[in-house]
This record gives structure tokens, C-alpha cells and sequence, in this order.
């Protein structure tokens, strides 16, 4: 008897699980559309009053490997600040509440975003810079703009991301950028012959850039000799041997003339610099998180990365050209005797942009104009970042960028900005 | 030289460093039973204690190390051992998995805050993860070539310290006297106190060890590392695979496994190709290895079938109270959520992150049936919601029905649910904990990164649910049907626990053996159990999806696992209110530090140092609360009770020795005699009294037999004696002083000792080293008792029964002790090893040894004894002289006729 019982219950169990599954399946009944969740009166002004614009960002100021993003929120701080010391946009000054930290977690980006929107009220979200950021269907379902460095897939084909540079990932058949392979060429004195190893991390948004990367260096006339995707995504691996012994002999037993690392983070890089230059390794070493004057501040670190030539997305600050004076001194005025970054940058001129679409959209603002003028042939060309034109640019690169190169302790202008035809992405 | 030969060598010197971190974890496992999971943490804060003393403030590498590794690493180890790991030993797996689990949130987190609050002031670097610091070496590293493998100075140094710390922990645990008193408090804790050893010091030392190999592990790794908090994480889990190779255990062995490891790292790096398309594969080969290592060495021996962590359900505090006062809280605030909900705009940001709260709760509901009901405690939760919100967004986007989608997805956590339980059945406790964290990290690592299952890392884009009146897009909505679900999940959970199926999983979760035997199939219950949990994991999951309108495989990572396991196990892992409360903080707390300006670091302190209050109170928040008032009630009527019971005892005993003819209305020893005394001491087991009022005494040069029936409390007696058990009431006295608040440790270094029941060996140690445990010299009991001198280098527990008696009782030959009290010393012996262990209690009698001889077969103890005292119903009924005892009074004293 009371075996069978216990037979027999869990039976009764499984069937009171299916029904409490049914029950909210056939609750569910249809899927319905994820729209904005009442409309609440605010329209499309929300965060806009006659003389104030209200924006605040999402970035990666923590995360658990180290990588941070915050020197954004200077960079648009002081292109804002330049901005309402010039009177605001149409007599409205930007209202910069700041910026949330995403800890590298899309569930906190997205819970920032909503933050942002729901919360504080804001316009738009500038600078929106983080690797994992979450908030992107959020913000499209409510038509909210968001400006920044549109690294991840999420930005792309939608009608409110705005990347500063265009969209870096690229779907297959659109777009994809040449401009590193060429830049490099012209560097190099010609590609003729020259063979390139990529070397990549095990991870699936790595391998997309080894991916994007290499077809730049073929569509520059290289040859790729090898793409590596072995390394560990989470931490260096303890021992470079295995890896170092596969590039050293990649290209037919011998070293490649250029390496690229598309390897986000400096530690793995000094890494495999040192263990490449440890075993005899003379060729070219490219990628592109080197340049960063923090790091030249550490004397092992500045010696395994000499030589290195950086890939950065906009004109470097060692160039002379008026824009980027015009950003140091922006910076100097609102956060005095900050060294510049990537990221800083990259805050700075996702600032710009919006900045020229507010302008663009003239006096009468709503999300709708707004986004109406950014997304009917928009275009805007700058020394700091090349040119940018939406809607073109929501799914493919704007196909610009520098190169600079880490010579006796400093980072030297090695090409400047220039931008380069786009080739539809393998 | 070639490739192949290069690859093994250069792996053996980058193995040392999981080597190092793989000795310290199997260390502490092996001498407390807790399995540290924030080990790689201790190496982490050790790394960073190194990086702000040698770059923020300029010392020198070498002095900074010795201050990180040899000063900072194991006073830490000591601090954690007094704050957390001494409860921990004591409360059950749970907690202890938990515990250590909120210290690697903790940790860490700790160690950054304080860098960043004394950073500004003090002019110190903050910690940047993403550079690598200067190891013990030279800066940088010089580069050397040993017989055609190229190697730098960190390598080199990493090796030797990792060999010198190899041979001073073997030289340490088998040649001084902590490392023999370390051992053997790890074969018998228990035993181990009775012969003086302080067990707890014992732990302490062993904790402020594992911790020095930590840190040296830490100061070693951070040059290739970095100061990556989560680097030195999945470091942990690396050395772990080595440590299971060691089975917990062996040393030695988690010690080569963690150099062959290296060797394999580099031999999948630089041979393993074919696997380039499987994303993730190679650096998942660690995981795989663990899992493998878990599944096929470590087969829980003592636990048949796998069974459960070993802690029994507490008792229902609130069994007393009336139901509806029970449920008055939780009906109050149902009503006033809902009344606060629905108050508040369709577009609020609170009610969105209150939705969000419920939505967490509902997926930790799976922890309530899993670890609350079950007691298993698995990681991979956080994969199971992953699993179910992908395949519903994979399943929609591929153009099947929501509804579909839904239970697809549903049906997939369910199905992994099952394949988890797999290994479930042949593992247990800890074990079981690690092979589902190696899962969850298998799937983050390979399953989530097929791009064809997760779209890579956009995702799948999800619609909202329509419910024909409102959706779900309304926070509002999302409130009132996950609150409608999570009532469900309720009625669910109770309905189990009082089903035949939920006396099953309770028979299977406490005694797996006897559940079998009684037909009960504890591998379909625990089949049931993964399923229904993964099920409802599944189940958030989806909502979770759908309330965010999209899912990638980074939006519930199996770290998520960790920091929602330490939330609801905090409120109390065995009640919906507990996952309901849990998923409430875990959403609101972030937001509320937020809005406060109060470091992220803060919030991983706090949710971490739950572990540290898990080690007081295993059974969480809401059951602490509960106790606190029962507790209260309790504590009045207890100590009325106890004072009841001895108020009762000392007329009673009184009567008992007056009917004696020639001590009328005396105690049976004068005060002033006696060397050791226990004074109407009232002592049991929880609720139950054993010892009612039991006044007992005994001089030197005296056998004091006490006798009595099965059950009496002889052996109840022999523990509160020996300070192996507290006391309600009452006092235990020795030589006039006051001992009933020492320990049993202290007891036996004043010269109490006990030879419990059964054989006082300790199984695992050599003869030798089982004497050595009382004696400096055991020279001449080898003398004394040649038959052990044969068997010195012999381990205890393959000797006879006899032999080991004799091996209990031959310390006190050579250091007599001041009281002996040996309970059933002639258990299950031949009658002519009776003869010669009573011989020794004589010789011990000769010396001025007081001695309390429990015996329930009289006859024996009888012929030795100077005086006897008659146990029966926790109450000495009659003590006197030996001569006195006739067949009359031992009729009365066993078969209670008085």
C-alpha cells in the first residue's frame, strides 16, 4: 500500500506541474507587443523644458574584471559644458545628470536605463559605453535616443542607437571596415606579400572581431597566415608557450611580419607581447586597447608594449589638428589635469553628435523630431572621428580610424584619421 | 628539444601555482570538513595587499612578500577562522557551502572598498584588474633559458616556492606535534578533545595554514593574473579539479595533479585544434576535468546512494502559534504590495523593480524545493533560467506560438534539470555542489556560446505576454501575475511536503539506506526533485525574458548562482516567504545603494557577510527571527524546569542513602575527600533530560563502578564528566574547583580522562602516533606492552579489537591520569582480554588513580570496585560501599524493584 502510494504521488505531482504550466501558457494566449508601458503624459518631451535638456549615461565604471569605461562621463561632461558655456542648444543648456554604472551586467544596464528614463526623467542617454549593455530593447521600444560606442550587436538596425562611429557589428552582407588593413599598408609601405597572424580570444564576440579584423587586412592586400581564437576568455592563460610557438611558425615556419591582437584588455596583451619579444618575435604587433597614457606609467608594461602600433577610432591626441586642442582644453576646463582616454574620447565625441542633431532638429523638440532628423540622411564630418551619416551608419562602421605608435616610452601620430570604403562583411 | 617535451616541462613550472592553491584547499577541507570556495579569494586580497605594498608605497618586493604571504595571509586565516569558519564546522553542508560562497563575494569586494576609501588620502594606486603587477621577481621579468625551454624569473620562482612549500607542509603534518594533533583531530574530533587536544586550535592552525598557501599562491599567480578578483576565482576552480583528483584528501596527489594540470592546459593550447569550432571547448577543459574528477573518484562512500547534505530540518518554531497568527504577517504585506502597486503610474520605476524582485523570487522558489526541501545544494540555477529564457526566445524566433515558446523553454530547463540530477545520484553534499557548479560553468562556457542556440551576443528579442486585458509590459501586470505564480510555486511546495512524495524525499534526504530498504527510490526522487526545480527556474527564467523584452546568454550568468544562493539561503532556504523575501532584497537593495551614493562594493560586502551570519544561524533570517521569540518563551520555562528537577532529586537521593543501614542521612563521600564530584547535575539532549539530579563521587585510589541498566544515563553521565556535553544544572567538580564551564580539551590536560565507549583509537593514525597524542615518549609502553611495540608502525584501526583497547588505556600506564573514567571497557572483548584491561585499571588503582568504571555487565567491574553506585532513570538510586551490594540490591537496580 504504501509503496504503491509513493508510486503513484509523484505522478499526481508532474500532472499539477504541466497544469500550472498549461495555466500560464493558456493565460499567456498570445504574445503581445512589447510597447511602451503608459504613455504617461510626458510624450515625447520628456526631460525638456524651454531652457534645459536633461541627459544622463550608462557605463561601465565597475566590473569584475577591471574594465571600466568612466573617463566617458568627463569627456561628454566637458562637451556639454562647452555647450551651455555657448549659450545651449536653441537657448536650451544640457542638464547632465550623470552617469549609471552597468557593472558590465546587461541586467543592470537595462535596470540603469529604466533608471534613467523612468525614474529621472531624461531625454536622451549620452554617453552610453559598455561592452554588455542591456538597455538596448528598452530604449528602442520607447523611442528614447542613446549616443555612445556601439561596440556590441545590440546597437545595430536600430532606429535610436546611435553609435559615434556607426555600428562595429556589423550582420553578415553589410558593411564592414577596411580602414585598419589599409592604414597599416600605407604605414608599412605597401601590404604586398606581407603575411598576418590574428590572434583572438575563445569566445564568440572575440572570434567575431578576428573575424571583421582579418577581412580589413585581406581587403588591404595581406595575407592572413593564421586566426588563433585559443586563448581563455576568462584570465590569461598562465603559460603563452603554446600559443607563442604557433604564431612564431604560422607563416611557414616562420614569424609573420604583423600580429593582431583583438584581445580586449591590456593584461592579456603585455602578456603575449612579452612571451612573442621572449621568444625573438621582430614583426609588427597591432591592436586595438593599447593606447592608453595610464599604462605607460608602468615601466614592465611600457616595455612589452614598445613597438606596438594602436588602432584608435578617433584622431589621437598627439595630433595637431584644432579639434582635438579644442577637446584637451574642454577637458582641462572641467576636470583639470585629466590625462586623456579612449574612453574619454569617446564620451566627448558621442556628445558632439548629439549635440549636432539637437542643433539639426531646431527649437521645437520632441523624441520624435529628434529622431526624425537624425535618421533622414544625416551627416557630419569631424577631424576628431572622420564622418558619421545615419541611417547608413546605424548598421555598418563609419570605416575611419588612426594609428599611433608606442616609440621610446610615447605615443607618436603614426597615420591620422582617415576614412576608407566599407566592404560587405563575409 | 621538441615542441612536445617543451610544452610538458614549461606546464610542470606553471602548474606549480594551482599546485600551491590546490595543497591549501584540500589542507582545510581535510582537517575542518569545510570546503573553502573563497580560497581563491584569500590569494586575491593576499595579490593586492603585495600590489599596494610594493607600488603604492614602494617596498621592496621581497619584505612585502614575507608581510602578504607570512603575516597578512594567515592572521587573516585566523580572523576568518574566529568569525565564521569555527561555526561553520559545526552547522551543516548548507551553510557551509553558502558560508564560504557569500566570502568570495565578500572578500574581494572588501579589499577593493577599503583601497578606494584610503586610496585618495594616502596617495595609493587603486587596484586596476586590468594590468599586470610586479611579481616576487625581478621587474621585469628576466628571461633564462634551462635546458632548451625558454623560462622567466617569475616561472622560476613560482616553482621553487611551490616545491619548498610542498616539502615544509609534508614535513609539518607528519613531523611535529601540531601536525599530529591536526591529524587527529581529523580522524575523531571527538576522541581528539578527550585526550587533551584543543580541536579547535587545531582548525585554527589549519585554517591560518591553507590561508598562507593562499596568499602565496595569490603573491605568485598575480604577475600572469592580474588583479582580477574573478581571474583568482576561476583559478579556484582549476586548483579544485586538482584537489579532487586528490579526493579531498591526499596532499601529494592534489599537489602533482595541480603540476599536471599546467602540463594539460598547454598540451589542449597547443595540440587541440580539431576543437577551434566548438567555441569555449578548450577553455572549458578544467571544468570538464572537474566534472569528470568528481563524477568517477569521488563517489560519496559513507553515504549510500549519494544522499543529501547531512543537516536535519530544524524544529518548527512556530508550531505553537495559532495558523492565523502565523500567516498574519504574510497576508498583511501581500495586501499592502498590491495596494501600493496599484497606486502607483503604469511607467513607475519602483513597481518595474519590484516586479523584477518577484520575478527573482520565482526563480529562487526553485531553491526551496532543491536545497530547502531536498538539501542538495546546486549551482547551476542561474543556467536553468539561462536555458528555458533562450530556448523560449530561440523557439519564438524561429516562429512557433509564444505559448509554445513558453513551455518549450520550460520543458528545456526541465530536461537539463534532469540531466544534472544524473550525476546527483551517485554524488553527495559538497561533491554534488561542485559537479553543478561545473555544469553551470560548462554551459556559460560552451552551451551559451553556440551561436545558432543564442544568437551570439545579441540575443533573442521576446514579446511581451498578453493576458487578453493587459500585458505584461505593465510593471503593474507583471506584479499581480508573478505574485499569482509564485502563489502557485506555493501551493506546490506544501502540497509536496505533505504528499507521500514529500515523506519520500524527506526518508531519501535523511536516510538513504532505510529509505531504500522501505521501497522508497531515492534516485526517482531526486529525479523529481531537479525536475520540478529546474522547472520552476525554467519558469523565471522565461518572465524574466519577457519583463526585460529580450534574453542573452550573459544576462543570467552561472556567477548570478552564487550571489541569489547566498540571498535566499540568508532569509531561509526552506519557505517560499524566504525566496519571496530574498528576490525582493536581491532587486531593491542595489537600487536603494544606488539612490544612497553608497559603493557597489558595499552591497557585495553585505550580501557576502550573510555567510557569516549563516554560520550562527544556519537556517536563515526568517527561522532567526522565529527562534529569537521562541527562544524567549523557552528559555523561562527551561531553567524553571531544570530547577524543578533538582529540587526533586535532592530528597529523593537523600531517601536513597538513608535506606542504606550504615550511612543514615549522610551524603555517600565526605566533601573534603573527594578529587573529583558531580553535583546534582541535570543535563540532556536538546529537549530531552537525561540526567535528572545525579550527585556521583570519587577519591583517589578508588574504583568507583557505576552501574545500571540500558538506558540509565551511564554513558550520559561519563560525557558531562568528561566535559563532552554542557550541563543544565548542576556542578562538576575537581579537587574542590569549580570545571563545569572548561572544556573537554582542558578537562584532559588537568587530568580528566575519558576511554569512551567503543575503542579510543584514532583509526588512521599509526600506533606510534596514536600514543603520541598523550605521551612525548611512548618508549615505555612499548616496554609495558611488547604486543604493541610490534605493531607501532601499524594504523590503529586494523588492529583487534582488544589491541585497540589496550591502545586506549596504555597512555595512562605511563602518565596516569588523576581520574580514569572508562565507559564499557570490556565491550565486545574475549574474556581473557577483559582480564588483562582490568589488570591495568588495578595497577592504575595502586597509583592513586580515582577511577569511574561503567559497566553494564556487573559482574566484573563488581570484583574490582571499592564502591558502587546504582543508575536508574537519569538518578544515582543507590551508592555504597562494595560490601554492602548483595543480588537483592542488583536485582532492584536492573530490573527497578526497589
Amino acid at each position: 500500500m504504501g509503496r504503491q502510494a509513493v508510486r503513484r504521488r509523484p505522478g499526481r505531482l508532474v500532472g499539477l506541474v504541466a497544469a500550472a504550466a498549461l495555466a500560464v501558457a493558456g493565460s499567456a494566449g498570445c504574445a503581445a507587443e512589447q510597447k511602451a508601458a503608459g504613455t504617461g503624459g510626458s510624450g515625447g518631451t520628456a526631460g525638456v523644458t524651454d531652457t534645459t535638456i536633461k541627459v544622463g549615461g550608462v557605463l561601465t565604471k565597475t566590473s569584475a574584471s577591471g574594465y571600466s569605461t568612466k573617463d566617458a562621463e568627463i569627456g561628454a561632461k566637458a562637451r556639454f559644458q562647452r555647450a551651455n558655456d555657448a549659450g545651449g542648444v536653441h537657448g536650451r543648456k544640457i542638464e547632465f545628470v550623470g552617469a549609471e554604472d552597468d557593472g558590465q551586467d546587461a541586467a543592470k544596464g537595462d535596470a540603469a536605463a529604466k533608471k534613467l528614463v523612468q525614474k529621472d526623467g531624461v531625454f536622451a542617454l549620452v554617453p552610453v559605453h559598455g561592452p554588455n549593455f542591456g538597455g538596448a530593447v528598452f530604449l528602442e521600444q520607447q523611442g528614447v535616443p542613446w549616443f555612445g560606442w556601439a561596440t556590441g550587436p545590440q546597437w545595430c538596425g536600430t532606429k535610436t542607437g546611435f553609435g559615434y562611429n556607426g555600428c562595429l557589428a556589423p550582420k553578415p552582407g553589410a558593411g564592414s571596415q577596411t580602414w585598419w588593413g589599409n592604414q597599416m599598408a600605407e604605414l608599412l609601405g605597401g601590404s604586398e606579400g606581407k603575411t598576418v597572424y590574428v590572434q583572438t580570444t575563445d569566445s564568440s564576440g572575440s572570434k567575431y572581431g578576428g573575424k571583421t579584423i582579418s577581412q580589413s587586412f585581406e581587403a588591404a592586400g595581406f595575407k592572413i597566415v593564421g586566426i588563433n581564437s585559443g586563448l581563455p576568455a576568462a584570465a590569461p592563460p598562465p603559460d603563452w608557450l603554446p600559443y607563442v610557438n604557433k604564431i612564431m611558425t604560422s607563416d611557414g615556419g616562420k614569424a609573420p611580419d604583423v600580429v593582431v591582437s583583438i584581445i580586449a584588455g591590456t593584461k592579456f596583451n603585455v602578456g603575449l607581447y612579452s612571451a612573442l619579444k621572449k621568444a625573438g618575435y621582430e614583426g609588427v604587433l597591432s591592436d586595438a586597447t593599447s593606447y592608453d597614457a595610464a599604462i605607460l606609467k608602468d615601466p614592465a608594461t611600457a616595455q612589452a608594449l614598445e613597438g606596438v602600433i594602436a588602432a584608435p577610432m578617433f584622431e589621437p591626441f598627439e595630433s595637431t589638428a584644432p579639434e582635438i586642442a579644442q577637446l584637451k582644453a574642454d577637458v582641462e576646463k572641467v576636470a583639470p589635469g585629466t590625462v586623456p582616454t579612449q574612453h574619454l574620447a569617446i564620451g566627448y565625441w558621442s556628445a558632439d553628435i548629439f549635440l549636432k542633431v539637437l542643433e539639426q532638429t531646431g527649437k521645437d523638440l520632441t523624441r520624435e523630431r529628434f529622431l526624425a532628423a537624425a535618421n533622414g540622411s544625416f551627416s557630419y564630418e569631424n577631424a576628431g572621428f572622420g564622418r558619421i551619416q545615419y541611417p547608413k551608419d546605424h548598421s555598418e562602421p563609419n570605416g575611419c580610424g588612426a594609428l599611433v605608435k608606442l616609440e621610446g616610452g610615447a605615443f607618436k601620430v603614426a597615420k591620422s584619421m582617415k576614412c576608407f570604403e566599407n566592404v560587405p562583411l563575409k | 628539444m621538441s615542441e612536445f617535451v617543451g610544452y610538458i616541462i614549461s606546464g610542470l613550472v606553471t602548474g606549480a601555482v594551482f599546485a600551491v592553491m590546490a595543497s591549501g584547499l584540500t589542507l582545510s577541507y581535510a582537517a575542518t570538513g569545510v570546503f573553502n570556495f573563497a580560497h581563491g579569494a584569500i590569494g586575491f586580497l593576499s595579490a593586492l595587499l603585495f600590489f599596494e605594498l610594493t607600488v603604492g608605497l614602494g617596498v621592496p618586493a621581497w619584505p612585502a612578500g614575507v608581510v602578504a604571504v607570512l603575516v597578512f595571509a594567515p592572521l587573516l586565516g585566523y580572523v576568518l577562522h574566529r568569525a565564521m569558519f569555527r561555526g561553520l564546522a559545526q552547522a551543516g553542508e548548507t551553510a557551509q557551502i553558502v558560508g564560504t560562497i557569500g566570502l568570495t563575494i565578500a572578500l574581494p569586494a572588501l579589499g577593493l572598498w577599503i583601497v578606494d576609501l584610503i586610496a585618495e588620502p594616502f596617495g595609493l594606486p587603486r587596484a586596476d584588474a586590468t594590468s599586470l603587477p610586479r611579481g616576487l621577481g625581478p621587474y621585469p621579468a628576466v628571461n633564462v633559458t634551462l635546458g632548451g625551454v625558454r623560462l622567466d624569473s617569475d616561472q622560476i620562482i613560482t616553482f621553487v616556492f611551490a616545491l619548498l612549500a610542498a616539502a615544509g607542509l609534508w614535513a609539518f603534518m607528519r613531523h611535529t606535534p601540531y601536525g599530529l594533533r591536526m591529524r587527529a583531530s581529523v580522524d575523531r574530533r571527538r576522541l581528539a578533545t578527550l585526550r587533551g587536544i584543543d580541536a579547535d586550535a587545531s582548525s585554527a592552525l589549519a585554517w591560518t595554514l591553507s590561508s598562507t598557501l593562499a596568499g602565496l599562491a595569490g603573491v605568485l599567480a598575480v604577475p600572469t593574473l592580474g588583479l582580477d578578483s574573478t581571474a583568482f576565482t576561476v583559478m579556484l576552480f582549476v586548483s579544485a579539479t586538482a584537489a579532487v583528483f586528490g579526493r579531498l584528501r591526499s596532499i601529494p596527489v592534489t599537489f602533482a595533479a595541480g603540476l599536471g594540470l599546467g602540463v594539460v592546459q598547454n598540451l589542449v593550447a597547443g595540440y587541440a585544434d580539431f576543437a577551434e569550432d566548438v567555441t569555449g571547448l578548450r577553455t572549458a577543459v578544467p571544468v570538464i576535468l572537474l566534472f569528470a574528477g568528481l563524477v568517477v573518484l569521488n563517489r560519496s562512500r559513507d553515504r549510500v546512494a549519494g544522499s543529501a547534505a547531512e543537516d536535519a530540518p530544524p524544529p518548527d518554531y512556530l508550531a505553537d502559534l495559532p495558523l492565523w497568527r502565523r500567516r498574519l504577517p504574510w497576508a498583511v504585506s501581500l495586501v499592502a504590495l498590491l495596494v501600493w502597486t496599484f497606486t502607483r503610474p503604469a511607467d513607475d520605476f519602483y513597481v518595474g523593480v519590484v516586479a523584477q524582485g518577484l520575478v527573482l523570487a520565482l526563480i529562487f522558489c526553485s531553491f526551496v524545493v532543491v536545497t530547502g526541501i531536498g538539501g542538495m545544494v546546486n549551482l547551476a540555477q542561474a543556467s536553468f533560467a539561462s536555458m528555458a529564457a533562450l530556448t523560449c526566445g530561440w523557439a519564438f524566433s524561429s516562429g512557433l506560438p509564444f505559448p509554445v515558446a513558453i513551455l518549450l523553454g520550460v520543458l528545456g530547463a526541465t530536461a537539463v534539470g534532469v540531466l544534472v540530477a544524473l550525476p546527483a545520484l551517485r554524488l553527495g553534499g559538497r561533491i554534488l555542489t561542485l559537479a553543478t557548479l561545473a555544469l553551470a560553468l560548462l554551459a556559460d562556457q560552451v552551451l551559451f556560446q553556440i551561436d545558432a542556440f543564442s544568437n551570439g551576443t545579441i540575443g533573442w528579442p521576446l514579446p511581451a505576454l498578453g493576458l487578453g486585458f493587459a500585458d505584461t509590459t505593465d510593471p503593474r501586470v507583471r506584479v499581480v501575475l508573478l505574485l499569482a505564480l509564485i502563489g502557485l510555486v506555493g501551493l506546490l511546495v506544501r502540497n509536496l511536503e505533505r504528499s507521500a512524495s514529500g515523506r519520500a524525499i524527506l526518508a531519501v534526504r535523511s536516510a538513504p539506506a532505510a529509505a531504500t530498504t522501505s521501497g522508497v527510490s531515492a534516485p526517482r526522487t531526486k529525479i523529481l526533485l531537479f525536475a520540478l526545480a529546474s522547472g520552476i527556474a525554467g519558469l523565471g527564467g522565461v518572465l524574466f525574458a519577457i519583463s526585460k523584452g529580450s534574453v542573452t546568454a550573459t544576462d543570467l550568468p552561472a556567477f548570478a548562482g552564487f550571489v541569489w544562493l547566498a540571498v535566499v539561503v540568508l532569509q531561509g532556504v526552506r519557505r517560499i516567504g524566504g525566496a519571496v523575501l530574498g528576490g525582493l532584497i536581491a532587486a531593491i537593495f542595489p537600487e536603494l545603494l544606488a539612490t544612497w551614493h553608497v559603493s557597489a562594493h558595499v552591497g557585495a560586502i553585505l550580501f557576502g557577510t550573510g555567510g557569516m551570519i549563516l554560520a550562527r544561524h544556519p537556517d536563515g533570517v526568517l527561522a532567526q527571527m522565529a527562534e529569537g521569540r521562541y527562544r524567549r518563551r523557552r528559555r523561562r520555562l527551561e531553567r524553571t524546569k531544570a530547577a524543578a528537577i533538582q529540587a526533586e532529586a535532592a530528597p529523593a537521593v537523600r531517601a536513597a542513602a538513608a535506606s542504606g543501614p550504615d550511612h543514615p542521612g549522610e551524603p555517600a563521600v565526605p566533601e573534603s575527600d573527594a578529587l573529583f564530584r558531580l553535583e546534582n547535575v541535570v543535563a540532556g539532549y536538546g529537549d530531552v533530560t537525561v540526567l535528572r539530579g545525579v550527585d556521583l563521587s570519587v577519591r583517589p585510589g578508588e574504583v568507583v563502578a557505576l552501574l545500571g541498566a540500558n538506558g540509565a544515563g551511564k554513558s550520559t553521565t561519563c560525557a558531562v564528566a568528561a566535559g563532552d556535553l554542557p550541563v543544565t544544572a548542576g556542578r562538576v567538580l575537581l579537587d574542590g574547583a569549580d570545571v563545569t564551564a572548561w572544556p573537554a580539551h582542558r578537562r584532559a590536560r588537568e587530568g580528566v580522562l575519558l576511554a569512551p565507549e567503543g575503542r579510543g583509537v584514532f583509526p588512521s593514525l599509526t600506533v606510534e602516533e596514536n600514543l603520541r597524542t598523550w605521551l612525548t615518549d611512548p618508549g615505555p609502553v612499548y616496554e609495558r606492552l611488547p604486543q604493541l611495540a610490534r605493531r607501532r608502525g601499524i594504523a590503529a584501526g586494523a588492529l583487534s579489537g582488544g589491541e585497540q583497547q589496550l591502545l586506549t588505556l596504555a597512555p595512562a600506564l605511563v602518565r596516569p591520569p588523576r581520574v580514569l573514567i572508562a565507559d564499557e571497557p570490556s565491550l565486545g572483548l574475549a574474556p581473557l582480554v577483559v582480564a588483562e584491561i582490568f589488570e591495568v585499571f588495578a595497577e592504575l588503582r595502586e597509583r592513586g588513580v580515582a577511577l569511574l568504571l561503567v559497566e553494564e555487565k556487573a559482574t566484573a567491574a563488581l570484583e574490582l570496585a571499592d564502591r558502587v553506585a546504582f543508575m536508574r532513570l537519569g538518578r544515582v538510586t543507590w551508592s555504597g560501599p562494595r560490601a554492602e551490594v548483595d543480588d537483592t540490591r542488583l536485582t532492584a537496580a536492573y530490573l527497578g524493584v526497589s
